[in-house]
């Protein structure tokens, strides 16, 4: 499975390289606003075409692209109900911090378990390699981190149930 | 914008819209019939082709002149199929010579059918189309997707 994963992360890191080119652009419609293009989508042609990067039908990402501001929203791999559970209040518990993210989206796009928003005032203070690197290395720790909770789950509901069923020997 | 309900910037007559800028590109207004006969014409010469073994042959031709524009999506679909055809009949260790061998506009053109197979997971193999994604990449390099994200004229 995990052949599929290096060229899956490869094509997520020379996308977004390829889309993050944001500059500062004032909103058209409002005077002396300045919003995420991508958000507001008041203005059609400053908004790009989306792209999905799929490695299988459950594990997507969808890049939108704007002129000023890029939304990446990411699909995490559930295979059954605990997973689609841990997922959610993974999720959860990071979007309830996402101050602390900096360009992390308080709310997923619907379809995704998880978006990022990054606007030009991300990316001139800080590097643009670095928060590629941060989204792809959220991608690659998700799905171990899921996948730990899910086994430590097991295992602890396998001895809660052994020592509760123990005292009727 | 939640105190406008209308939209009056839309009523502006050099107001930017979604379908008329395919056709001002391409500096043609193509009837739909006749978009309809050449797609369906080219997917079985692709098919011959790959019939022969001709496989470069195959993908140089599932590449001209795609349909663009909104009025065309049972052409488009067609003729994603025929792409994903033969990108799913080429083996992935042939992928670097055929995808050198391609015009930079033929480049352009498959990285568009590349995104749009990925956006359909459950019709076509992803890891194919990832490991097809990887080698256009290393020859054609980032511009080709950066002018996928622009480009008007999608697939």
């Amino acid at each position: 499975m995990s052949n599929t994963l290096r060229p899956y992360l490869n094509a997520v890191r020379q996308t977004l390289t390829a889309a993050m080119c944001l500059e500062n652009f004032s909103s058209q419609v409002a005077e002396r606003h300045n919003k995420p293009e991508v958000e507001v989508r008041a203005s059609k042609e400053v908004l790009l075409n989306p792209v999905v990067i799929s490695r299988n039908d459950k594990e997507r990402v969808l890049i939108e692209t704007s002129v000023n501001s890029l939304r990446v929203s990411i699909a995490i791999k559930q295979a059954d109900e605990i997973e689609r559970i841990l997922a959610h209040k993974f999720t959860r518990f990071l979007t309830q911090r996402a101050e602390s993210f900096v360009i992390l989206r308080r709310k997923p796009i619907e379809g995704y378990d998880i978006s990022f928003l990054i606007t030009n005032a991300h990316t001139e203070q800080m590097y643009k390699h670095k928060l590629v690197d941060f989204i792809i290395q959220f991608m690659e720790e998700v799905d171990k981190e899921i996948s730990e909770m899910k086994l430590s789950l097991n295992a602890r509901a396998r001895i809660v149930s052994e020592s509760y069923l123990s005292q009727f020997n | 914008m939640a105190f406008r309900k209308i939209d009056i910037d839309a009523l502006e007559e050099d107001a930017f819209g979604e379908d008329e800028i395919d056709f001002q590109e391409i500096g043609e207004l193509r009837p739909l019939a006749d978009v309809e006969a050449q797609v369906n014409s080219r997917a079985q010469e692709v098919r011959s082709l790959l019939q022969r073994g001709n496989t470069s042959g195959a993908l140089s031709t599932s590449l001209q002149n795609p349909p663009y524009g909104a009025p065309f999506h049972a052409a488009k679909a067609r003729n994603t199929q025929t792409v994903m055809e033969v990108l799913n009949s080429i083996k992935v260790a042939d992928v670097p010579q055929l995808v050198k061998s391609l015009s930079p506009e033929e480049q352009d053109v498959l990285m568009k059918y590349l995104y749009a197979g990925m956006a359909a997971p459950e019709q076509n193999n992803s890891g194919h189309l990832l490991a097809w994604h990887e080698k256009l990449t290393e020859v054609a390099g980032q511009g080709c997707i950066v002018r996928v994200i622009t480009d008007r004229r999608t697939v």
